[in-house]
């Protein structure tokens, strides 16, 4: 994947799980949650570089309920 | 007759005419799955009281001339996300939930059981299918899954032991489950044959959830035609699924010799495969222009693998969050799965939506490709089964290149994959066909004609 990533917005998002979880997490699993939220982002970059109308909706997978239908 | 190894049709046949008894059956495929299950890592729980009394069952019905189809008195293993009653652990391969039980069984179980199918065993699986971020084989509380074909090769997973009991003979057929992978890997890997449904074709009731848009059901057998006869007995509507859609399917299994097939190839859908899964499909594209034409195809520039992977991750972290938040998953086997999914709470949910508002292109894309064809064709897996101490992937960044993984789970497409030879290791590849969304029997017929001109299928690992 070819995507450009934000070193400072990565740096950001690590603090979050730092925060959240950091009790339990050592150095070198926080080197690897480092990669993967690097990769979450080239992933969100690549979905980010298509264009999207406002039409474009995702397939629907909800429907209205009535329980006597 | 030696039942072991034998297609569905000829076992079903035997034992309508009365000559294999249902009991004698699943006497003997409980009999290998204790002394062989262990080989492999392959079972989790041998379910022989019930397997007794269902095979008592069929046998009485048989007698008094109450045949129930192809599947009636014939056993099989169910990959150990499925619910079942009666005490019988459901523990999602995850050594946390090794105790959990339901006290109802999954759809799927409930059909098979009215074809009359015989339950002998909950096959071992990576734990949560994977859902975790597994990088390593050793990712589940029963150990890691072996292939058949070799003591230090991986069964390919997370239906690892959906796969590795048919390849070694330990159950006719087995049912497994594919988020993106799970079904066809441990069919490449243990040389069997595996049938991802199009998704919405088989009800989800009382299957584990990893992600809701993208999980299915499927079966792992020996030959394309026991997956027809296992799909056909358990498609359907389901009122407990909201997604198993009210399409109705009947396994077509008229015959396919001299049938035309149109085959395409994504151009360079095999470039970053392994070099022995290169070499192997590159002979699998000679043999399939006997069966019809073999075009190259293209596809329009979209980010598929990263629309299916956010898709994945994000569904699967809200599927756990539970057990990721108390840090339950600290308890998982694979050191990896400790703590990786606390990145995905960084997944924005825009870009999660983003996902699935592209989707539908994609799905659009795969349609347009499809619709002048039968089938897309490429190795069932870019890589053959890796040693059980070797990382397959990175932590974060998925397999090798695997378009055709993240086209067809994304569209939620049909695929089958079929042993396609040897490696010089030993190590089995494998093919798939990929159809239109709906178009079962197409791929079904593909994989049958394949089947009808090679002899991949027909070889077993030597197992005693």
């Amino acid at each position: 994947m070819s995507a450009a990533r934000d070193p400072g917005e990565v740096d950001l998002l690590l603090a979050l799980v730092r925060h959240r979880y950091g009790e339990r997490l050592t150095t070198g699993q926080l080197e690897a949650l480092r990669r993967g939220i690097e990769a979450i982002a080239e992933h969100a970059a690549a979905l980010r570089a298509v264009p999207l109308g406002n039409a474009d909706e995702p397939l629907p997978p909800f429907t209205a309920f009535r329980a006597d239908e | 007759m030696n039942p072991v190894f034998r297609p569905l049709r000829e076992l079903g046949e035997a034992v309508r005419a009365g000559r294999l008894s249902p009991v004698t059956l699943a006497e003997t495929f409980l009999e290998r799955l204790e002394k062989l299950g262990p080989r492999y890592n392959a079972v989790v729980t041998v379910t022989r009281e019930r397997a007794l009394a269902e095979a008592r069952r069929a046998e009485a019905e048989i007698a008094a001339g109450r045949w129930r189809g192809p599947l009636h008195g014939i056993p099989y293993g169910a990959k150990d996300l499925l619910a079942t009653a009666g005490g019988i652990p459901t523990t999602w391969g995850a050594a946390p939930l090794r105790a959990q039980q339901f006290d109802f069984d999954a759809t799927v179980i409930r059909r098979l059981e009215q074809a009359g199918a015989v339950l002998v065993a909950k096959l071992a699986m990576v734990e949560l299918a994977g859902g975790m971020g597994y990088c390593q084989p050793n990712a589940s509380f029963t150990g890691p899954g072996i292939s058949p074909w070799g003591p230090d090769a991986w069964s390919g997973g997370s239906s690892s032991g959906s796969g590795s009991a048919v390849a070694a003979g330990l159950v006719p057929f087995a049912i497994g489950s594919e988020t993106w992978g799970s079904i066809l890997s441990p069919a490449a890997n243990c040389g069997v044959t595996g049938l991802r449904p199009t998704y919405g074709r088989v009800s989800r009731h009382g299957a584990m959830a990893l992600c809701w848009t993208l999980d299915k059901l499927g079966p792992l057998a020996l030959t394309a035609d026991d997956c027809g006869l296992v799909l056909d007995a358990i498609a359907g509507p389901d009122p407990r699924d909201a997604t198993a859609v009210d399409r109705p399917f009947a396994y077509d299994d008229a015959a396919v010799a001299g049938r035309r097939f149109r085959f395409g190839v994504i151009r360079d859908v095999a470039a970053t495969a392994e070099p022995a899964v290169r070499e192997a499909f590159a002979r699998s594209l000679d043999v399939l222009a006997k069966l019809g034409t073999v075009e190259d195809v293209t596809l329009a520039d979209l980010p598929y693998e990263a629309v299916t992977r956010l898709i994945l991750m994000a569904e699967a972290a809200s599927a756990f969050e539970d057990m990721i938040e108390s840090g339950a998953i600290a308890g998982l086997t694979a050191p990896e799965d400790h703590f990786t999914a606390y990145a995905r709470d960084t997944i924005l949910a825009k870009d999660y939506i983003r996902a699935q508002r592209l989707r539908p292109r994609v799905a659009r894309e795969a349609d347009r490709v499809l619709s002048g064809l039968d089938a897309l064709v490429a190795p069932g897996r870019p890589a053959v089964a890796s040693p059980l101490d070797r990382e397959f992937r990175s932590v974060a960044r998925g397999n090798i290149a695997d378009v055709m993984g993240a086209i067809g789970n994304a569209a939620g497409l049909p695929a089958i994959a079929v042993p396609n030879g040897f490696t010089e290791a030993g190590l089995p590849t494998s093919l798939q066909f990929l159809g239109r969304a709906w178009e079962e029997n197409t791929v079904l017929a593909a994989a049958r004609a394949w089947q009808s001109i090679t002899e991949h299928h027909l070889q077993h690992p030597n197992v005693h």
